[in-house]
C-alpha cells in the first residue's frame, strides 16, 4: 500500500478487476490470480478473447500462466531486478508517454542540492545511519526533498521533537499506513520535502536540469540493462526485452496496459519498492488513470482492504489518518493535525476528518472547549503490529490476546515462534468456526510441549458464518459490499459484531459510575447500536439472537451525520451526502471519511445496492470509495486540455457546455475546476490543484516518479537482495540487502543472511485454489480436502535427480527456523535457473497445511521467518532461503483432529425459488430458449 | 510427472465377479440341458423320454440358481422386479430377462410334471417342450451378446463370444444329459449322445478358438505370457482333448470324468471372461 | 403394505412432461483455469459425499476420475517440451517452446444416442423433457449394465446404495428455470449452459476465431455426429487429441454391433443344434 500510497497518493488498487477487460496488454506479476482470484480471472480472459496479450512473470508456471500469452521465470525477490530493467528500456530507447509525463508526473521537478543516489554510494542513498545491516534514513538531511526545502539547520522550530518521537518516526514501522500511505522518514512536518516557493515545486520542462528527476531517474536505472537482469533473474535477456516490448507497443493515446500484482510482491522485504517500480513504469507509460490500465493490487482477503479503511492496524485511525504517538509534538489536535496535515492537496482537509472522527466516537462529550477530545485517543508508544507483537509476545511480556478469525498458530511467518508466543500468554481468547491451530496450539502441536506444561487459559467462542449476520465486506478494488443475513447461526455461535458490542456493553457497566478520568474514555464511547425493531430473517421469522447490534447503524455512523441538522424523516441527525460535507467545528460526525456517501439517506444503503444498468462501471453495484469512483486519477484519462487521449480509451472528459467534468465515472477531481485552472500564489487545499493535477492527493497534484516523502527505504527502488538469499547483490556487491529492514534475530528467529551457503535452494511459498491461507476455512470442509488433500512440495526435476527424490515421494525441507516433511511434486513447472553463471534450484511450498483439521500436514510458515520491512513491518514470505533433501522426519506426524463428515450431510436441498438468482452471462441471455 | 491420460484405460469395469460367472454358467446348464433333453424327447421319445423327466427338475433347479445369482448380483437386490418395468428388445439385458421370465414358465411346468406322482396332466408336456424351446434359445444367445455389446475392453472386440456361449450351453447340456444317463441307467441313450457330444466338442473348441483371436490383444494386456500358456493348456488340454478322448475310450468313470473335465472348464473359461476387462489398470473408478 | 407400494409404485407412470427446447454443455477448455469450482459446485447443490482423501498427485488432480460420487471431474495435462538446460533456458529457449498445462472439466457427455440408456434393462435412464440423460434414482437397481456400456467412463455404481450416478446435468435446477450448479459457478465460462443449437453456434464461431489467431489446434468434439457416434448434448473445445484428454478419439456405440452379434450367436446356436442330430436320428 505505501508503494501506491507515495506513487499516486492513495493506498488502493487504482482500477476495478472489470476494467482489465480493456486492457490491451496485462502483466502479471507476483501474482496468480488465475488461482488467488478465479472470479476476477473472468475479466482478462475477456481482454484476452478480445485480442489482450497477457503475460504472466512468476518464479513457478501457474495455472495462470496456463492461460497467459508468456510466462517468464524468474528468482523469487529478484523482481525489482526486473521492473528495473522494464523502467531502463523504456527511458533508454525513449518510449515514454511524452506529453502524459511531463503533465501528470514529477518528471520535470528539480531537486534541492546535496542528494546522492545509490549508484554514488555504492547502495544507500544520502541520510542513512545504521550499519548497512539495519538502520534509517532521515531524509532532510539527505536532502531528499525538492528544490527550495529548507536546510535542516534552517528550519528550528521542528528540532523540537523529542528523542523518541524521532525514534518512533524513523526506526520503528509506525504510521506505515496513514496519509500518503507512507512512513515520513524524518521528524518533520509531512509536507516540508515538497515545500515549494509559492506552493509550486520549481521544474524544468525540457528535463536537461541534472537534478531534475528524470535525470535522476536515467541515472538510477542507468545499469539495469538485460544482460543484468538475465544475471539477476535467471531469465534470458531476450525475455525481458519482449515483455518489454509488448507493453511499450501497448501503451500510449491509444493502448494501455494494466499491471495486476499480490502478496508475491508485497511480501518481501523490498515489497514497498516492487510496487513503486511498477508505479514509476505505468506513469512513464502513461496508463495511470485510464481505462484499462492502472496497477491493480489484488488483496488476498475478502474484505482486508476494508480492514486497512477501517485501521484495524495499531498507527492508523479510520481512513489512514495517523494514530497520535506519545510525543509533545501530538499534545494537541493543532499541533497534530500542524505536524500531520498537508497544506495543498485533498488532505488540506485534514482537520475536518480527525475532527468528525472524534465527534462519531464521542458524540456530545466531544466539544471545541476539551479539543474534541482529542486527548482520549490512545497514544502510540513502540511498534505494536504484529511481528514485533509477537516477538514481545514470545518473551513473555504479553498478558492476554484477542484472536478474531486469524490463526497465527499456523499462519503466521516462523509459525514456531508465534506458537511460543501463544504458550506464554496468560489467556488467549479465540473466536473462530472450528477449533483451529490457534485454539488447540495446547493440545494437538506435533512439536510443542505436552499440556501440562503450558499455563495459557484458552476460550473458544464460537463465530457465526458469512451467511449468518449481516455485514458489509470492501473487497481489492474499493467495492464495499453489504451481506444480509440469511439464516441464524445455530446454538452458541455469534456474530463477530454481537462479541465485541456486548463486551463493550458489559465493560461500559463494569465501569459505570466511575469518575476517574481514565475511565471515561470507555464511558463516554458512543455505543448505541439496538436494533429499533427486533431484527427478523428473510424469510420473516424472528431472528432467535438476542443483543444482535443493528450494523446498518454503524454504517450510517461511517457514513457521517450532520449534528446540527435533524432530518425530519427520522427525527435523528441528517445522513451526509458525501465526505465534501465534512467541517471541522463540530457540527459533522463521521465514522471514517472516504467511506462517506455510501449512505446518504435514510433507507438507502449503497453497499447494499445490486442494480444490473448495463453501464460498463455498473456504478448501481454496490459502494466503490471514495465516493464511487471506479478508476482513481481518472482526470489522467484526459489529455491537458482536458479532451481524451484517443477515443478508444476516453473515460472523462471536460465538457464545455455543462461547464464541468463529464464522462463514463465519477470524476476523482473536483468536477468543476477547468482544465486550465492555474492556482493563484498561496492558495490553499484544493485550490492549489491545477486544472492539469490528477493527483489530487499529492501536494503537488503530480505523480511522483521519485518520491521525496512516503517510503522509508528510499525515494527510489533499488534492487537487494532477499535477507536470505544463496547470491550476493550483484549490482551493489557492498549492501546485500534492504538497509533499512528490522530483523529479530533470536533463539527462536535464526537468519541465513545472504549470500548463504548452507541453504542453497530458494524457496517461496504460494496458493492453491482450493485452499485457503492456512485452512480454517478450507482444511475442515470434505469437499475441498478431496481436491488437495495432502501438503506437497514443488520441485524441478533437475533438482529432484540431484537429490534422489521422486515423483509422490517425500522429501524433507530445511531452513534456519525448523524443517519439515511433505509430498514431492517433482514437475517441469519449475526450472533451475542461471545466476550469474551457476545454477540455483527455486522450490514452491504452499502454506495451506498444519496440525488441526480434517486433512492435516506440515506447515510451511514453520520454515519461514520474521524479518520487517522498515514501511509496514512486511515479513519475506516469498523469499527465503532453504536446504532440499529426500525422505521423511523422525518424530511424530500430525493426525486429524476432525473426522470427515458422513454422509448425506444434511437433509434433502430445499426447493430454490426461480426468482432467487439473476441468471445469465453478464449482459447476454444464457437460458433455454427465449 | 505425467503426459495425459492417453496411455490410461478410459471406460469403467461394472465390477461383475465370480457371481456373474456362475451365473453364466447356470445360465448355460439350464438352458442346454433343457434344449438337449426337450429336443431329444420330441425327436426320439423312446429313447429319451426317462431321461428327460429327470432333467428338466435339475434344469429347473439350476435356473433357480441362476435367478439368484443374478438378484445377488445387483447393486439393490430387493429392486429386481424393477427388470420386468420394461420389455425392451434392443436391450440385451432386457431381452434376456424376459427371455428367462418366459423360459421359466413351461420349465416350472415341466418340472413340476416330473417330480408329481400323477399323469392327468401330462398332455401339457408336449405343448410345454415346444414352447420352451425359443425363449430358452433366446436365453442362452443373450448373455455373450449382453458382454459384446458394451464399451469394455476385451468385451467389445468378442464378436464370437454370443456363439461361444451358446454352442457351450448345449455342450453342457448334453454332458449334463450323458452323466443323467449314466445316473439312470439308460445306456442306449448315452450311446445316442456320446457322438453328439464329441462333435459339440470339437464345434465349442472351434468357436472359443475364433473368440481367443478376438480378445488375444487384451489377454496379452491383462495376464502374463506364461500365465496364458498355463490357461491354454488348461483350455485345450483339460476342456478339449482329454473329454475327446476319455469319450473315445467310453468307459463310465471316464465319462463321469470327461463331464466334470467339460463344466470345470467351462467355468474356468467364463471367470477368465468376466474378470478380462477388471484386471486392466485405470479400469476401476475411484471410491471403489 | 410397504411391501406392496415398493413392488406396485415402479410400475406406474406418470404423465410425460412437455418436450422442452434441447439443453446441453459447450466446454471451452481454452479458458478453463482448473479452479474446480464446478466440482464443488456439483457437490454442494447435490449433497454428495467426498470420495476419500488420497493424494494422487496427477499434476493439480487427486480425484482421479468422474464416480458415483463425484459428477464433475477436472483434468490436467502438463505439456513441456524436452528440458532445455539452464544455460539454454537463460539463452531464450523458453521462448520458443513453452510449453502448456492444458485443463478440460469432465462430465457426462448427454449423448443424443446414449449406450447407457439403451443399455438400461429397468428403464430408469431416459432423456428429460431437455433431451439430456438422467438415472431416475428410485429405479435403477444397480445391475451396472449402463457402466459396462458408457465409452467415456462416466457412471459407476455406487457402494453407498448399490445405484448408478451421474450427473443430471441438474434436472431439478432446469425445472426450475436456474442454470446447472457448475455452469453458475464457473468463473471464466468456460462451462456455458443453454440451448443446444445456440451453444453449438457460439462454439463453431469462437473456433473461427482460434484459428484466425493461429491457434490451428483447436476443434470441438462432440458437436456434430460421426459415423460411429452420435452427436453429444455435452461438447468440448479441446486444444489436442482426444486421447490426451482421456476421451475416446474415436468413439464407438456397442450398439452397432449387436445386430451382428445375435445372428452369429443364433447361427452357432443352429450349429450347435445341428449337431445334435446323430442324438436326434438315433432310434
Amino acid at each position: 500500500m505505501p508503494g501506491l500510497g507515495a506513487s499516486f497518493g492513495r493506498g488502493a488498487a487504482t482500477t476495478y478487476q472489470q476494467d482489465l477487460a480493456n486492457s490491451d496488454c496485462i502483466l502479471f506479476m507476483g501474482s496468480n490470480m488465475a488461482e488467488a482470484h478465479p472470479v476476477g480471472f473472468r475479466w482478462p480472459m475477456k481482454a484476452k478473447e478480445r485480442g489482450a496479450t497477457l503475460i504472466h512473470v512468476d518464479p513457478r508456471f501457474t495455472r495462470t500462466s496456463a492461460l497467459c500469452d508468456l510466462h517468464i521465470g524468474i528468482r523469487a525477490g529478484s523482481d525489482i531486478a526486473f521492473l528495473g530493467g522494464l523502467v531502463h528500456y523504456v527511458l533508454s530507447h525513449d518510449r515514454w508517454f511524452k506529453e502524459y509525463v511531463l503533465h501528470y508526473t514529477n518528471a520535470a521537478t528539480i531537486l534541492q542540492e546535496g542528494f546522492k543516489d545509490t549508484e554514488e554510494l555504492g547502495g544507500l542513498f544520502s541520510g542513512y545511519h545504521g550499519n548497512r545491516k539495519t538502520g534509517t534514513y532521515d531524509a532532510r538531511e539527505g536532502r531528499w526533498g525538492y528544490v527550495g526545502t529548507p536546510a535542516p539547520e534552517e528550519h528550528e522550530e521542528w528540532r523540537g521533537a523529542t528523542p523518541m518521537y524521532q525514534m518512533l518516526r524513523h526506526e520503528l514501522g509506525m504510521h506505515g499506513h496513514s496519509i500518503e500511505q507512507g512512513a515520513p522518514c524524518h521528524s518533520g512536518p509531512r509536507h516540508e520535502l515538497m515545500t515549494m516557493e509559492g506552493r509550486r515545486p520549481v521544474t524544468d520542462p525540457t528535463l536537461q536540469h541534472p537534478r531534475c528527476v528524470y535525470q535522476i531517474l536515467k541515472r538510477h536505472f542507468a545499469r539495469y540493462t538485460p544482460e543484468f537482469v538475465s544475471q539477476v533473474c535467471g531469465c534470458s535477456p531476450e525475455a525481458m526485452v519482449r515483455v518489454a516490448e509488448l507493453l511499450c507497443a501497448n501503451s500510449g493515446r491509444d493502448r494501455t496496459s494494466a499491471i495486476v500484482y499480490a502478496l508475491g510482491w508485497t511480501q518481501h522485504t523490498t515489497g514497498v519498492q516492487m510496487i513503486r517500480t511498477a508505479g514509476i513504469l505505468q506513469a512513464l507509460l502513461g496508463n495511470i488513470g485510464r481505462p484499462g490500465g492502472g496497477i491493480m493490487a489484488m488483496r488476498g482477503h475478502s474484505t482486508i482492504q476494508g480492514s486497512t479503511d477501517l485501521a484495524t492496524l495499531y498507527d492508523a485511525l479510520p481512513g489512514y489518518l495517523p494514530q497520535p504517538c506519545s510525543d509533545e509534538l501530538h499534545n494537541n489536535l493543532e499541533s497534530y493535525v500542524a505536524h500531520e496535515g498537508l497544506a495543498t492537496g485533498y488532505w488540506a482537509n485534514f482537520r475536518k476528518f480527525i475532527v468528525s472522527l472524534l465527534k462519531a466516537w464521542y458524540g456530545d462529550a466531544a466539544s471545541w472547549e476539551n479539543d474534541f477530545r482529542y486527548s482520549w485517543l490512545p497514544r502510540v508508544d513502540a511498534d505494536y503490529s504484529h511481528l514485533p507483537y509477537f516477538d514481545r509476545m514470545a518473551k513473555g511480556q504479553v498478558k492476554g490476546y484477542f484472536l478474531f478469525g486469524q490463526n497465527p498458530a499456523g499462519g503466521a511467518p516462523n509459525a514456531g515462534l508465534h506458537r511460543a508466543g501463544l504458550r506464554k500468554l496468560d489467556w488467549l481468547v479465540v473466536v473462530d468456526w472450528f477449533e483451529i491451530e490457534s485454539a488447540v496450539f495446547w493440545k494437538d502441536d506435533p512439536t510443542g510441549p505436552p499440556p501440562e506444561q503450558i499455563g495459557t487459559e484458552v476460550f473458544f467462542l464460537p463465530a457465526a458464518a458469512a451467511p449468518e449476520k449481516d455485514g458489509s465486506l470492501t473487497n481489492t478494488q474499493r467495492l464495499l459490499q453489504w451481506h444480509d443475513k440469511a439464516l441464524d447461526p445455530p446454538a452458541d455461535c455469534r456474530s463477530d459484531a454481537w462479541i465485541l458490542y456486548n463486551l463493550g456493553k458489559r465493560l461500559k457497566q463494569l465501569y459505570a459510575g466511575s469518575t476517574e478520568p481514565r475511565d471515561q474514555p470507555l464511558l463516554q464511547l458512543t455505543w448505541d447500536y439496538e436494533f429499533d425493531e427486533h431484527p427478523r430473517l428473510p424469510d420473516g421469522r424472528r431472528s432467535r439472537i438476542e443483543g444482535e447490534p443493528d450494523l446498518e447503524k454503524v454504517l450510517m455512523e461511517i457514513n457521517g451525520f450532520r449534528l446540527d441538522d435533524l432530518d425530519p424523516r427520522t427525527g435523528r441527525p441528517r445522513l451526509l451526502r458525501e465526505f465534501s460535507e465534512l467541517e471541522d467545528d463540530g457540527t459533522t460526525a463521521c465514522g471514517c471519511w472516504i467511506y462517506s456517501g455510501v449512505f446518504p439517506q435514510p433507507g438507502r444503503n449503497r453497499a447494499r445496492e445490486r442494480k444490473r444498468t448495463g453501464h460498463p462501471l455498473e456504478p448501481e453495484w454496490g459502494f466503490a470509495w471514495p465516493h464511487n469512483r471506479r478508476i482513481l486519477y481518472n482526470r489522467a484519462s484526459a489529455d491537458p486540455e482536458g479532451r481524451p487521449w484517443s477515443e478508444r480509451k476516453k473515460l472523462i472528459w471536460w465538457s464545455e457546455e455543462q461547464r464541468r467534468w463529464v464522462g463514463l465515472d465519477e470524476p476523482d477531481y473536483d468536477p468543476n475546476t477547468r482544465p486550465d485552472y492555474e492556482p493563484p500564489p498561496g492558495a490553499q487545499g484544493m485550490a492549489a490543484i491545477a486544472g492539469t493535477q490528477p493527483f489530487i492527493m499529492k501536494p503537488d497534484g503530480v505523480a511522483w516518479l521519485y518520491a521525496p516523502g512516503g517510503v522509508r527505504d528510499g525515494p527510489l527502488p533499488v534492487h537487494y537482495e532477499p535477507i536470505e538469499s544463496p547470491v550476493g547483490n550483484l549490482l551493489y556487491p557492498k549492501q546485500t540487502g534492504n538497509p533499512t529492514v528490522r530483523t529479530f534475530e533470536g533463539p527462536l528467529n535464526h537468519l541465513a543472511h545472504a549470500p548463504t551457503t548452507e541453504y542453497p535452494v530458494v524457496a517461496t511459498t504460494f496458493r492453491l485454489t482450493e485452499h485457503y491461507l492456512s485452512g480454517p476455512m478450507s482444511r475442515f470442509n470434505s469437499w475441498l480436502n478431496e481436491l488437495m488433500p495432502e501438503m506437497f512440495v514443488e520441485l524441478s526435476p533437475e533438482l529432484a535427480a540431484e537429490r534422489g527424490i521422486v515423483h509422490g515421494g517425500w522429501l524433507t525441507v530445511r531452513s534456519a527456523r525448523s524443517s519439515i516433511a511433505a509430498r514431492a511434486m517433482v514437475t517441469r513447472r519449475l526450472r533451475p535457473l542461471l545466476i550469474e553463471g551457476r545454477i540455483v534450484h527455486q522450490i514452491g511450498l504452499p502454506f495451506h497445511w498444519a496440525f488441526a483439521g480434517e486433512v492435516v500436514g506440515a506447515n510451511a510458515n514453520d520454515l519461514t521467518s520474521i524479518v520487517a520491512d522498515p514501511n509496514v513491518s512486511m515479513h519475506e514470505c516469498k523469499a527465503f532461503a532453504c536446504q532440499v533433501a529426500a525422505g521423511r522426519l523422525d518424530g511424530a506426524a500430525p493426525s486429524p483432529t476432525k473426522s470427515a463428515a458422513a454422509w448425506p450431510t444434511r437433509d434433502p436441498v430445499p426447493d430454490t425459488p426461480a426468482a432467487a438468482q439473476p441468471e445469465g452471462m453478464f449482459g447476454a441471455r444464457n437460458g433455454r430458449g427465449d | 510427472m505425467h503426459s495425459g491420460y492417453a496411455d490410461r484405460t478410459i471406460t469403467k469395469a461394472p465390477n461383475w465377479h465370480g457371481l456373474v460367472a456362475l451365473d453364466t454358467l447356470f445360465n448355460n446348464m439350464t438352458t442346454g440341458l433343457f434344449l438337449v433333453a426337450a429336443l431329444g424327447e420330441l425327436a426320439a421319445p423312446a429313447l429319451f423320454a426317462e431321461v428327460a423327466r429327470v432333467a428338466y427338475p435339475i434344469a429347473l433347479a439350476l435356473l433357480l440358481a441362476d435367478l439368484v445369482c443374478l438378484v445377488l448380483d445387483l447393486g439393490d437386490p430387493l429392486r429386481f422386479h424393477h427388470m420386468l418395468r420394461v420389455f425392451k428388445p434392443t436391450s440385451p439385458m432386457s431381452f434376456g430377462t424376459w427371455c428367462l421370465t418366459v423360459y421359466a414358465l413351461p420349465l416350472t411346468v415341466l418340472g413340476l410334471l416330473s417330480i408329481l406322482p400323477t399323469h392327468t396332466l401330462d398332455w401339457l408336456r408336449r405343448p410345454a417342450m415346444i414352447l420352451g424351446l425359443l425363449p430358452a434359445l433366446g436365453t442362452a444367445v443373450y448373455k455373450g451378446v449382453l458382454f459384446s455389446t458394451t464399451a469394455q475392453p476385451g468385451w467389445k472386440d468378442a464378436r464370437w463370444l454370443g456363439g461361444y456361449l451358446v454352442t457351450s450351453a448345449l455342450l453342457l447340456g448334453a454332458a449334463q444329459l450323458l452323466l443323467l444317463c449314466g445316473v439312470t441307467e439308460q445306456r442306449e441313450a448315452a450311446g445316442a449322445l456320446r457322438p453328439t457330444l464329441e462333435l459339440l466338442l470339437v464345434l465349442n473348441a472351434v468357436i472359443l478358438g475364433l473368440l481367443i483371436r478376438d480378445v488375444r490383444a487384451t489377454l496379452a494386456r491383462a495376464y502374463e505370457s506364461t500365465r496364458l500358456s498355463e490357461l491354454a493348456l488348461l483350455v485345450v488340454g483339460g476342456g478339449v482333448l482329454a473329454p475327446l478322448y476319455l469319450l473315445a475310450v467310453g468307459r463310465p468313470i471316464g465319462l463321469t470324468v470327461a463331464v466334470l473335465l467339460i463344466l470345470l472348464v467351462a467355468l474356468l473359461v467364463r471367470r477368465v471372461i468376466v474378470r478380462l476387462p477388471h484386471l486392466l489398470p485405470g479400469g476401476r473408478g475411484p471410491g471403489h | 403394505m410397504d411391501v406392496l407400494n415398493r413392488v406396485v409404485e415402479p410400475f406406474h407412470r406418470g404423465a410425460p412432461p412437455e418436450p422442452q427446447p434441447a439443453t446441453g454443455f459447450y466446454t471451452d477448455t481454452t479458458v478453463c483455469i482448473g479452479c474446480k469450482a464446478c466440482e464443488v459446485a456439483c457437490k454442494q447443490w447435490n449433497q454428495l459425499p467426498a470420495d476419500g482423501f488420497t493424494w494422487l498427485g496427477d499434476s493439480y488432480d487427486n480425484t482421479g476420475g468422474l464416480s458415483a460420487t463425484s459428477w464433475r471431474h477436472v483434468k490436467f495435462i502438463e505439456q513441456f517440451p524436452v528440458d532445455p538446460t539452464p544455460a539454454e533456458a537463460a539463452a531464450g529457449a523458453d521462448l520458443i517452446d513453452p510449453g502448456r498445462w492444458l485443463m478440460m472439466s469432465d462430465v457426462c457427455k448427454h449423448c443424443v444416442t446414449a449406450p447407457c440408456q439403451q443399455a438400461c434393462p429397468t428403464g430408469a435412464l431416459i432423456h428429460t423433457e431437455f433431451d439430456n440423460v438422467y438415472i431416475q434414482p428410485d429405479i435403477c437397481n444397480g445391475c451396472a449394465y449402463c457402466v459396462a456400456a458408457c465409452p467415456f467412463g462416466v457412471i459407476t455404481r455406487s457402494a453407498l446404495d448399490g445405484h448408478a450416478h451421474k450427473c443430471t446435468l441438474c434436472y431439478d435446477r432446469q425445472r426450475d428455470g436456474l442454470v446447472p450448479a457448475c455452469a453458475k459457478a464457473c468463473p471464466t465460462q468456460s462451462i456455458q449452459f443453454g440451448s443446444i443449437s445456440e451453444l453449438r453456434d457460439r462454439a463453431r464461431e469462437r473456433v473461427a476465431r482460434l484459428h484466425e489467431q493461429g491457434i490451428a489446434g483447436a476443434y470441438l468434439y462432440g458437436d456434430a455426429p460421426s459415423t460411429t457416434y452420435s452427436e453429444l448434448h455435452s461438447f468440448y473445445l479441446l486444444s489436442d487429441r482426444p486421447s490426451v484428454y482421456g476421451l475416446p478419439d474415436a468413439p464407438f456405440n456397442p450398439w452397432l454391433r449387436m445386430k451382428g452379434d445375435y445372428v452369429r450367436a443364433a447361427v452357432c446356436g443352429l450349429a450347435a443344434i445341428a449337431a445334435l442330430l446323430p442324438m436326434l436320428l438315433a432310434r
